[in-house]
């Protein structure tokens, strides 16, 4: 039952070779690129939704932090379209690995504290302790700041890997549990397919958030050190 | 849980450096947003100097 269960998760292989890299790579074909000057519906749409969540995400930074844009858009949009390719039946979603989330976490947020401290150290520093603290928590205060900037990238990863499995193995699930109970009662079985419909609506709306999320956290720490 | 099997992590998270940086940048990068027209003054023409006045020997190029 574990083996079944966790079975969609493990790296396909075809005939012995690992396939990742071409279902990492599947979700920039859709994505064409502009090569005209007056381009096609479908690349004038993107275009569009690029520059309103741009807009929305940029705006807030200084000069220094708005050279992060293409980064930053690049990466909602390779994290979204990941997740939503991930929605297909029986297809890898490849924001399940860890290895990989832990790869797009931790450069990003090593890029933002470097940044920080190369450019203005003191602010950085300074971020380490609350402002009006009183002054005999002042070292347990800069201990538990420091976990928490180390803790962010793990977060980070964590939060994007979890969520998305978990979404997966309830819809897995819960599917598994309608099928078997169509056999014994119909009315159960049709209720358990009401939450399987909430739960799929719920997993689309999931797969953009999350997406949404790992981006804004990412900007903010680019904000904290720009 | 399959997820930490370390053998498979250098290959993903390579083609998902390559994914993200290489191919999606460049993708997104091509494109362009134009701005929007504006009217262009065309009385902006300055005086000709009086001594641009007539053509002579030296402008020539082989002079």
């Amino acid at each position: 039952m574990n083996e079944n269960l966790f079975a969609s998760f493990m790296i396909p292989v075809m005939l012995g070779v690992p396939i990742t890299t071409l279902i990492i790579m599947f979700p920039t074909m859709l994505f064409p690129t502009p090569n005209r000057l007056i381009n096609n519906r479908m690349i004038a749409i993107q275009q569009w939704l690029t520059k309103l969540t741009s807009k929305q995400l940029m705006i807030t930074h200084s000069p220094k932090g708005q050279a992060w844009s293409l980064m930053l858009i690049s990466l909602f949009l390779f994290i979204a379209s990941t997740n939503l390719l991930g929605m297909l039946p029986h297809s890898f979603t490849p924001t399940t690995q860890l290895s990989m989330n832990l790869g797009m976490a931790i450069p990003l947020w090593a890029g933002t504290v470097f940044i920080g401290f190369r450019n203005k150290t003191k602010m950085s520093l300074a971020h380490l302790l609350p402002l009006g603290t009183p002054t005999f928590l002042i070292p347990m205060l800069v201990m538990i700041e420091t976990t928490s900037l180390f803790i962010q990238p793990l977060a980070l990863a964590v939060r994007l890997t979890a969520n998305i499995t978990a979404g997966h193995l309830l819809l897995h699930l819960i599917g598994s549990a309608t099928l078997a109970l169509m056999n014994i009662s119909l009315f159960t079985a049709l209720i358990t397919f009401i939450i399987l419909t909430l739960l799929i609506i719920l997993e689309f709306a999931v797969a953009l958030i999350q997406a949404y999320v790992f981006t804004l956290l990412v900007s903010l720490y680019l904000q904290d050190n720009t | 849980m399959p997820q930490l099997d370390t053998s498979t992590w250098l290959l993903t998270i390579l083609s998902m450096i390559f994914t993200l940086f290489a191919l999606l940048q460049l993708k997104i990068s091509k494109h362009f947003y134009s701005p929007s027209p504006k009217p262009v003054d065309t009385k902006l023409q300055k005086q000709q100097t009086p001594w641009n006045h007539t053509w002579t020997k030296i402008y020539l190029p082989l002079s």
